[in-house]
């Protein structure tokens, strides 16, 4: 069925969300792992500014996330 | 294929269709201020020298009033005023989320899985983020804070906190949708052993997540509210 085929395929681009938020951790996660060895001292600064930036990061991932899982279960179901 | 719906699952009590996340909810409720008449009953007699429950006690107190200044950011020409108001209502908005969504672990399905109980919750951070800028620096202050850095800024930033309360809901809800969802797979394709070490993070730490970050937002909210 062409448009069971479709939905699936926007599902699939949920992939494209995780690549962003993959890319931005490990963007933030490596200047957090600079600034540490430059200054180890205010670890516990940057662990929080990281744990927040990190939870901003996983909630776009979330979305999107909740996107494909309603376009398989809800869109899929009335097809 | 598992049953996946965002439709509110219905509950009658006689003709009325209440919902079963309001009753899951009102069980919370019940539970919760049980529990604080008997905490009550132990703080009349709390001493000097902190023990036990009271040492608990203090620690949570103490460590989100800490975390509330540190997020605030102490000094804003009225002391800690901000955190003093903030730090009890996340505190209870943190008390409220853990409760309500860790009941899973008791096969209870959680009650933040229903969009309206998110929304719900949303908009109660919402009031306490602005109630407490109110407070802090007035109404003219908190609308003076919309047009900082340039007045231009000022639609962006005014649709930027309208906005709050839905993104709130709409990511503890995910949230919670999604490791019940992944749950509900992974039943599916592997019913034994697989299901409990992925439960304990998706039923316990996933959920500690999401309380820390739902008491997060709003303080830092607040923060960027009265800076």
């Amino acid at each position: 069925m062409p448009v069971l085929g479709l939905i699936a395929i926007g599902a699939g681009m949920y992939g494209l969300a995780a690549c962003g938020v993959g890319i931005g951790m490990g963007i933030s996660t490596a200047r957090a792992v600079e600034a540490l060895a430059r200054q180890p001292e205010a670890s516990g600064k940057i662990n929080s500014a990281l744990m927040i930036g990190m939870i901003m990061m996983e909630t776009v991932a979330i979305y999107g996330l909740l996107v494909s899982i309603l376009s398989i279960f809800i869109l899929g179901g009335r097809v | 294929m598992p049953e996946v719906s965002i439709m509110p699952a219905p509950f009658r009590i006689g003709a009325v269709n209440v919902g079963q996340s309001v009753v899951i909810a009102w069980m919370v409720m019940a539970a919760l201020i049980v529990s604080m008449f008997f905490a009550k009953d132990r703080i009349g007699r709390f001493s000097g020298a902190p023990k036990g429950f009271q040492a608990l006690c203090e620690l949570i107190v103490g460590g989100v009033h800490g975390f509330a200044i540190d997020r605030i950011g102490a000094g804003h020409g009225s002391s800690n005023r901000a955190a003093d108001i903030a730090a009890p209502a996340a505190l209870t908005l943190m008390t409220y989320v853990f409760i309500t969504t860790v009941v899973e672990l008791f096969g209870l399905p959680p009650a933040t899985e229903d969009i309206n109980c998110a929304l719900a919750l949303g908009l109660c951070a919402f009031i306490t983020v602005n109630f407490t800028a109110i407070r802090v620096k007035g109404l003219k202050g908190r609308a003076l804070a919309w047009t900082r850095p340039v007045a231009g800024v000022a639609p962006i930033r005014i649709l930027t906190d309208l906005i709050t309360p839905f993104s709130m809901a709409a990511r503890l809800f995910a949230n919670v949708l999604a490791g019940g969802v992944i749950m509900k797979l992974l039943y599916a394709v592997v019913p034994v052993l697989l299901p409990a070490a992925f439960g304990a993070y998706f039923s316990l730490l996933h959920v500690g997540i999401q309380t820390f970050v739902f008491g997060l937002l709003p303080l830092m909210y607040i923060g960027e509210a009265i800076e």
